[in-house]
């Protein structure tokens, strides 16, 4: 019983999220809600970790498992991509060290910032 | 063979077989391009293909598992609330980080897309491809983007991420190991993250807060494309 306690109170918490995102005038993911949601109620207390952390615990350490089905999907959509790999790939690299590099500089400069400022040293 | 796998438990018993067998034949060989995920994603699709088992069949049963996702997306929360303290202490370097890496991201995986003269619907596709999957996902479609393709980019980018990040650490002279877990997690979202934590606690935590900061950020912007 204790974990599908858990299990309820998460799943309600998710099924608001996705009533909240109908309710919006824009396109928002509500699964992005529904943490949002979850992380307030954590904050504020309403929600105990105790009373979720198993299956939280769960959820996050087998994170990977839940999205086979989506990956599989490939199978009847890689027609529009076969033929682009090779661009593709270069996409892919060339952004990744793009966003390391600038993320690590804007943070960087926020940290030395930050340090000078409040001579609150990191 | 089809008539016996059109049941909601193939679908269910092949994923949670193909991702005991991702995740072990990572652990033994320790290749960051053995992705437990990448794995067992090969791993479903061959056997579907070599035993001819139509893809609506696995649909039946995987339908049940892409119900948690939203669930499994919401339990990040718990991650950052774990990390809260931490979070606290550097939210301004964490915010400004993932916002600037955010931008570059999209704006760098759009103009490359253009710059390669590929098509609106790809670009689409890769714009959110730096941030973690269900988020991507989301995005991705709301931008009229072809989400299977999305998770494909996602993965590869966490894989990526996870096999350069500590050269990338070395090349762009990182050495604070708030920035460095910062930028693993902007970039490399979840998959990264597992790297981040081998390199240290402190690079680990950052990692997986940037995760979901990032993943916001992204959607945020992405409202306004």
């Amino acid at each position: 019983m204790k974990i599908l306690k858990q299990l309820l109170i998460l799943l309600l918490i998710c099924f608001a999220g996705e009533g909240i995102a109908l309710l919006l005038p824009f396109a928002f993911p509500s699964s992005v809600i529904s943490m949002l949601l979850l992380f307030a109620l954590l904050l504020t207390r309403a929600v105990k970790l105790r009373q979720i952390g198993d299956v939280t615990d769960f959820l996050s350490r087998n994170m990977a498992f839940f999205f086979i089905p989506a990956g599989v999907e490939i199978l009847e959509n890689y027609k529009p991509v076969a033929d682009k790999i090779l661009p593709l790939l270069c996409v892919l690299v060339l952004t990744t060290v793009i966003t390391f590099a600038v993320t690590a500089g804007a943070a960087g400069l926020t940290l030395w910032l930050q340090g000078k400022l409040g001579g609150k040293k990191a | 063979m089809s008539a016996w796998t059109d049941s909601y438990l193939f679908g269910i018993v092949l994923s949670i077989a193909a991702f005991a067998l991702g995740v072990w034949l990572n652990k033994k060989t320790r290749l960051p391009l053995f992705n437990p995920l990448l794995l067992a994603v090969v791993a479903v699709i061959l056997a579907l293909q070599l035993l001819r088992i139509p893809l609506d069949n696995y649909r039946k049963g995987a339908q049940f598992i892409s119900a948690f996702l939203g669930p499994a997306t919401a339990a990040l929360a718990v991650s950052i609330y774990n990390q809260r303290k931490v979070l606290r202490q550097y939210f301004a370097p964490v915010l400004v980080g993932c916002l600037a890496g955010s931008v570059a991201s999209m704006v760098s995986a759009y103009a490359l897309c253009k710059a390669f003269g590929l098509s609106d619907e790809l670009a689409a596709t890769m714009l959110p491809k730096s941030v973690t999957t269900p988020i991507a996902m989301a995005v991705s479609e709301a931008l009229g983007g072809i989400a299977p393709v999305t998770v494909a980019a996602v993965i590869l980018t966490g894989i990526l991420g996870a096999m350069t990040a500590p050269l990338m650490v070395k090349l762009f002279h990182v050495k604070d190991p708030v920035v460095q877990g910062v930028a693993i997690g902007a970039c490399s979202h979840a998959i990264g993250t597992t790297k981040a934590m081998e390199m240290g606690e402190v690079q680990g935590a950052m990692s997986s807060i940037a995760i979901g900061v990032a993943g916001l950020v992204t959607v945020l912007i992405s409202l306004f494309l």
